[in-house]
């Protein structure tokens, strides 16, 4: 059974038709990357698995259950954890209240418990913070830890909004295009961490990216989108090879390749 | 106060180690940030860590003799290793964690190394990387695994497996390992300190048991610590200085050392521990006293009149005089201005608890000195090498920054050579570089250390260094100068991180200069100058001028002749990667001079 199974997605804003019969699946422990040209429905097709948009027609299961009518937050509990194209951020908010705040998934306990640390409250809070302490350790940003986070470097908050999705402990992890504006460096290290994510803790991952290296050296499989159609799905050196995915990156007609 | 051990019985680290172990037992040995808390490992857990590594590396076959490379941060992990090879009679080799591949490839090769103890995939992979030239090497002990799966090189092994080893063959030989230890002989070899290269490759010093005992002998009336005091170690561990610190000196002092979670947490770090003994290079105090500055410059109108107000009074009351000679007024002034001022800011850096606070490994402008005795904190200045197993000077409290780095340490001779070359003789002086006999009779002639360093001494044996005798400049006026004093000078403005003063054989004096790109960008920022990168920072005009002023400011304390009469924006970031700054972060000028040849040139042309 696939982690994730999307079968013939219709999602229309107004008279426009977003995404027209798209098929997805992820399966357990793999990369699956989604490309494709501005505007084709990337990240469409991500927020209505995550929630945000109801598309009119088709079936999204996770792990064998249907999702498509649930609520985010229901989604979210379910194990699906994403983070946005930009950064989504508690700006006023330290780097560990951010990357905790996620932790209310697994925090039972109401104002009273919390608050004043009842009844076991302690406990609950000291399990939850040394979570989100190994994730600002397997993300190296301990420097940062109770800095603002408005006011940490681009690169820097976009770990820290990755930490706060793997502080949901989640079995399918969403990339909304995780190194776009990074330098070199800073891509590097994006992967890095993102194979981490995948071997260490065993979470697959899809992904939406416009760094064709990035996405050829990592992916398992592609998937390719075009005008809310799915073009081309395959293995990455398959989809170096696929002509309708020149054409739709490069715009010429398939006649004349 | 404790009862100090006495070396003559314990005269090898492994020795004084398990006698230390015994007696110190469940207090803490170190300290070790873990997802954010700081946890404490007990001098008995120390030794049992230390024991099992020991016997684990005694299971893969490290032997007698044997160069083991160390290649990590600074984390108790080190100091295991560095121990339980020593116990082992092997010899460890620490090299930088900020070393490219190719500078790895350098001295495990030099040292002809059969195991390299590495950090994590970062460093593992530069190993990984140059194994192919290096054939003595055996094992690579990888102490943090992460992300390192899917490697299946048969050379790797973890530390935690090497750890296993060593537990089983502890439960088959018990004793071993006090066998072992009991075997270590002072006059063998204990580890060797590669320098940092400022003139040429790399040189690895030996340094004896011997030869760190008698240190720590004869610092001991100059270095008053015991076991309530702490440390935090965060400088490279394979220098001798913070090698001294975190290592050697604890172990006869009982001292806690904390160790810090990455480099970039060594400022948050150090005011969470506020450490009662900091030793730190010039450039860390340049940088700790810039930080005030900049603070106070973006503190309120109140806050800038005050702290200002404060260290006027300050400095003119106590009219650079040591602490010992100050009055009743001069004290009732200063003590206004502690609690007004100058003990928040010391808290705020983390040395408001230190009481033991000690520059060197380079020369420091006597400014400093001043600015923090203030403030109080009396920092001393030190004088050594690797090659004399860290410091054989110091200066007396109060004294620092009057010219000279004080008298040398019981044991310790110096005297000049003809040409002025400070030379040194006792029994901390090291035995010889490894694998070059060349280098070792020229630094050992005549059994004295050739320090290098030109200086004097005075009547009542303080030493007084003038400068490298490499860097000496002569200009074609035939006037001596020693750069390193205008480089201070000129370093302490916060806008400056780097200077290389040049003028040999020419006509006077010009600097290279390097900005400090954090503060003169925030400048430009408040002075609306777009700028994008360094590059286009460095080559602002209104930037220039801002560094010209900063020069003029600094030639005001010197002679005509001694003053920088033009100098050079770098337009390039200095870099250990490439070649033009040693991992200590000292410039080397050789390749800074070819380096930047045209420029140089274009600063002399009419």
């Amino acid at each position: 059974m696939s982690l994730l199974e999307i079968s013939n997605i219709h999602f229309q804003i107004g008279g426009m038709s977003v995404l027209n019969g798209v098929d997805l699946s992820v399966q357990n422990d793999q990369l699956v990357s989604l490309i494709g040209p501005n505007g084709a429905g990337k990240t469409a097709l991500f927020n209505s698995i995550s929630g945000v948009y109801k598309p009119q027609q088709g079936s999204i299961r996770f792990n064998g259950e249907d999702i498509l009518h649930l609520r985010p937050h229901h989604i979210c509990r379910l194990g699906i954890a994403r983070t946005f194209q930009n950064v989504n951020l508690f700006n006023n908010m330290v780097v560990i209240d951010n990357i905790m705040l996620t932790r209310h998934r697994f925090i039972k306990g109401g104002l009273l418990k919390g608050g004043l640390f009842w009844c076991g409250g302690l406990k609950e809070e000291i399990r939850n913070r040394r979570k989100v302490e190994e994730i600002i350790e397997f993300l190296e940003i301990e420097a940062y830890r109770k800095k603002i986070v408005g006011n940490l470097p681009y690169g820097i908050q976009k770990r820290v909004e990755l930490g706060r999705a793997l502080a949901l402990e989640p079995k399918l992890l969403m990339l909304d295009e995780p190194v776009a504006g990074m330098n070199n460096e800073e891509t590097e290290d994006i992967i890095r961490f993102i194979m981490d994510i995948r071997e260490d803790m065993r979470i697959s991952i899809l992904l939406v990216e416009h760094d064709m290296r990035v996405v050829m050296d990592i992916s398992d499989q592609i998937a390719v989108l075009d005008f809310g159609t799915k073009i081309a799905d395959g293995p990455p050196e398959e989809i170096k090879q696929n002509k309708k995915v020149r054409a739709a990156y490069i715009g010429y007609q398939e006649d004349r390749v | 106060m404790t009862r100090l051990v006495d070396l003559n019985k314990f005269d090898t680290l492994p020795k004084l180690f398990r006698y230390q172990a015994g007696r110190f037992d469940k207090q803490v040995a170190l300290r070790e940030k873990n997802l954010g808390v700081w946890e404490n490992i007990s001098w008995k857990q120390y030794y049992s860590k230390v024991r099992i590594f020991s016997m684990g590396l005694s299971a893969l076959g490290l032997q007698a003799k044997d160069r083991i490379c160390i290649h990590s941060e600074n984390r108790p992990e080190w100091l295991y290793a560095d121990l339980a090879s020593q116990v082992l009679q092997a010899i460890p080799v620490g090299i930088y964690p900020t070393n490219p591949a190719k500078q790895v490839k350098y001295i495990v090769g030099h040292s002809k190394a059969r195991f390299t103890v590495t950090e994590d995939q970062e460093q593992t992979d530069k190993i990984l990387e140059v194994k192919h030239g290096l054939p003595d090497l055996d094992k690579i002990i990888v102490i943090d695994m992460k992300g390192m799966r899917y490697y299946d090189d048969p050379q790797l092994i973890s530390y935690k497996d090497v750890e296993a080893m060593g537990q089983k063959l502890y439960k088959q030989q018990p004793n071993l390992f006090e066998e072992l230890v009991d075997e270590t002989k002072t006059e063998d070899q204990a580890v060797i300190i590669y320098t940092s290269g400022t003139t040429g490759p790399p040189k690895g010093a030996i340094l004896t048991h011997k030869n760190i005992v008698s240190e720590i002998e004869s610092m001991k009336a100059a270095f008053p610590a015991n076991e309530h005091d702490s440390v935090v170690s965060y400088l490279p561990l394979c220098h001798v200085a913070e090698r001294s610190f975190s290592l050697f000196y604890p172990l006869f002092y009982g001292y806690v050392v904390n160790f810090v979670e990455r480099i970039e947490t060594v400022e948050e770090n150090l005011w969470e521990i506020s450490p009662t003994i900091f030793f730190a290079v010039p450039r860390i105090w340049e940088k700790h006293l810039t930080s005030i500055y900049i603070r106070m410059s973006k503190a309120t109108r109140l806050k800038r009149w005050t702290f200002s107000m404060c260290r006027r009074l300050a400095l003119k009351v106590t009219d650079n005089k040591a602490p010992k000679e100050y009055g009743l007024l001069q004290r009732a002034a200063l003590g206004f201005c502690r609690t007004l001022v100058f003990r928040a800011i010391l808290n705020h850096l983390g040395l408001l608890r230190c009481r033991i606070a000690l520059s060197a490994s380079a020369p420091i402008s006597p400014k400093i000195f001043t600015e923090f005795r203030i403030m109080g904190l009396d920092i001393g200045e030190g004088y050594g090498l690797s090659e004399s197993c860290g410091i054989f000077c110091m200066t007396e409290p109060g004294e620092a920054g009057r010219g000279t780095v004080g008298q040398t340490f019981p044991g310790i001779e110096v005297k000049t050579a003809e040409d002025g070359e400070i030379l040194a003789r006792g029994p901390t002086i090291f035995k010889g570089y490894f694998r070059d006999e060349e280098a070792s009779h020229k630094a050992l002639a005549g059994g004295w250390l050739h320090t290098g360093d030109i200086g004097e001494i005075s009547e009542d044996g303080a030493v007084k260094i003038t400068d490298r005798k490499k860097d000496i400049i002569i200009t074609s006026g035939g006037k001596n100068i020693a750069p390193s004093e205008m480089e201070n000078e000129l370093k302490l403005s916060p806008f400056i991180r780097e200077a290389m003063v040049i003028g040999d054989r020419r006509k006077f004096p010009s600097a290279l200069i390097e900005i400090e790109f954090d503060t003169v960008a925030e400048w430009a920022q408040e002075k609306n100058i777009p700028f994008t990168t360094f590059k286009s920072l460095a080559k602002n005009r209104e930037a220039y001028e801002l560094i010209e002023k900063e020069v003029e400011k600094a030639n005001r304390s010197f002679a005509q002749v001694e003053k920088v009469k033009k100098f050079a924006v770098l337009t390039k970031e200095l870099d250990h990667d490439d070649d033009e700054l040693t991992a200590t972060r000292k410039v080397r000028r050789k390749v800074m001079e070819q380096k930047y040849k045209g420029l140089i040139d274009s600063l002399y042309r009419e």
